[in-house]
């Protein structure tokens, strides 16, 4: 009689370490075809109590905010060299007068403020008169101590804008309401909700880029114009201190 | 010296006007919109003092207001010849408290009147504009315009008379006291 032979016990897949050996190796094998995701996943969660704190949080945005100062006056002085360059008006904020608005009148049919400073203290007819937020209108009248301005939503308010992101020119027209009109000479112009309305580069009367609003709705066209109504950002009705640029 | 200035208190009150046209206090506004301020002194001014007197005056305060405010091309003076027309040819009454109502009334008619005429102006000057959404902020305002003038006539109005007849010492008026 043959002994059975007993084979089973020998062969390799019946040796518990060779399967362990095996899944080791399946797994170096997720972990390289994964990138060692697992592994950054791991030390992301092993490392959070030694991440950077609130601390060092506020050195880089004090230093980020240093450094958008710095490029801000970097491309102030830029822009001041290329106006020259260009023969554009300059852009002057040396020489502002701060005044306060000692009446206003923003509700009716008179949409106009008056402001402490006259001709006494070097204001002249034509001034631009810009607030927290930008511009609020021009001086249209002034007396020895005092200045009228005439608001921006003023029926009789006609002011070139330009509207950056579509690089156009349009006419903001004051409608007696708090929402002036953004009339634009194009039926094609692709203005939207949203797009920011200054003052115009080319523009004799105001300085160029102060910020005046943001559009507010868009009317359909009408006979080759299209009209938008503008959220001004400088509010006439709260604001108490104003400057008078030269 | 002090009659001087008790013959003449309506005409100093006068003064007055522009200066509280020029305060516009927010509190007292509804909508941001204030009452007509003119019309308080006019409507007793022109009650005593007739008809020639109140379209005189009307053209004075309307002269003054139009130099206060920036709109060059619309004016507030037709609507304040008007109403001192119309304010010269009103009877006193002497039932005090219908009087108070009747001031009210008149005010808030009178301040539809020129509130009116000024948007008429307006309307024509962008007739050509086809700017019809101007429409809506300007009916608004005379609306809100006509209410708070019509209330606060009765108190402003009655009292300025009372105070004019006390001063000018009129004895044909003294009755109405």
């Amino acid at each position: 009689m043959l002994d059975i032979r007993r084979i089973s016990t020998n062969r390799w897949w019946h040796k518990k370490n060779s399967w362990i050996f095996f899944g080791v190796f399946l797994f170096l094998v997720f972990v390289r075809i994964s990138k060692g995701s697992l592994y950054k996943d791991f030390y992301y969660f092993l490392s959070k109590p030694f991440w950077p704190g609130q601390f060092q949080k506020e050195i880089i945005l004090n230093s980020v905010e240093q450094e958008s100062l710095i490029e801000v006056d970097l491309l102030k002085k830029d822009n001041i060299r290329l106006r020259e360059i260009l023969s554009l008006q300059e852009v002057q904020n040396n020489d502002d007068i701060s005044a306060a608005v000692i009446s206003r009148k923003t509700g009716s049919w008179w949409r106009q403020i008056i402001l402490n400073k006259g001709s006494r203290d070097g204001v002249v007819i034509g001034s631009t008169v810009v607030g927290p937020g930008g511009l609020l209108g021009r001086v249209q009248n002034t007396s020895l101590f005092t200045s009228s301005v005439r608001l921006l939503t003023s029926p009789e308010s006609k002011l070139g804008v330009w509207v950056d992101r579509i690089q156009i020119n349009g006419l903001l027209v004051g409608s007696g309401d708090d929402h002036p009109n953004l009339i634009i000479y194009s039926k094609d112009a692709d203005i939207k909700v949203g797009d920011f309305v200054s003052s115009s580069p080319a523009s004799t009367l105001l300085p160029p880029n102060i910020p005046i609003g943001i559009v507010k709705s868009v009317g359909e066209p009408f006979q080759a114009k299209k009209m938008a109504k503008v959220l001004l950002l400088a509010k006439p009705h709260v604001i108490d201190w104003v400057q008078i640029l030269k | 010296m002090n009659k001087f200035f008790k013959k003449r208190l309506s005409l100093i009150n006068f003064i007055f006007i522009p200066i509280i046209f020029l305060w516009h206090p927010n509190w007292l506004g509804f909508l941001g919109i204030q009452p007509y301020w003119p019309l308080f002194w006019l409507l007793p001014w022109s009650m005593i003092n007739g008809s020639i007197n109140g379209i005189i005056f009307g053209f004075f305060i309307g002269l003054i207001l139009d130099s206060l405010t920036l709109d060059s091309n619309f004016t507030q003076i037709p609507g304040l010849i008007l109403c001192g027309f119309w304010f010269g040819r009103i009877k006193m009454h002497s039932d005090l408290l219908l009087g108070h109502f009747r001031y009210g009334l008149i005010c808030a008619f009178g301040s539809f009147l020129c509130g009116t005429l000024y948007f008429l102006q307006i309307l024509f000057n962008n007739f050509s504009d086809n700017n019809f959404l101007m429409f809506i902020p300007s009916a608004q305002n005379v609306l809100a315009e006509v209410f708070l003038t019509g209330l606060l006539a009765p108190l402003i109005c009655s009292q300025l008379l009372r105070l004019f007849i006390f001063f000018m010492g009129d004895k044909h008026y003294k009755k109405f006291l």
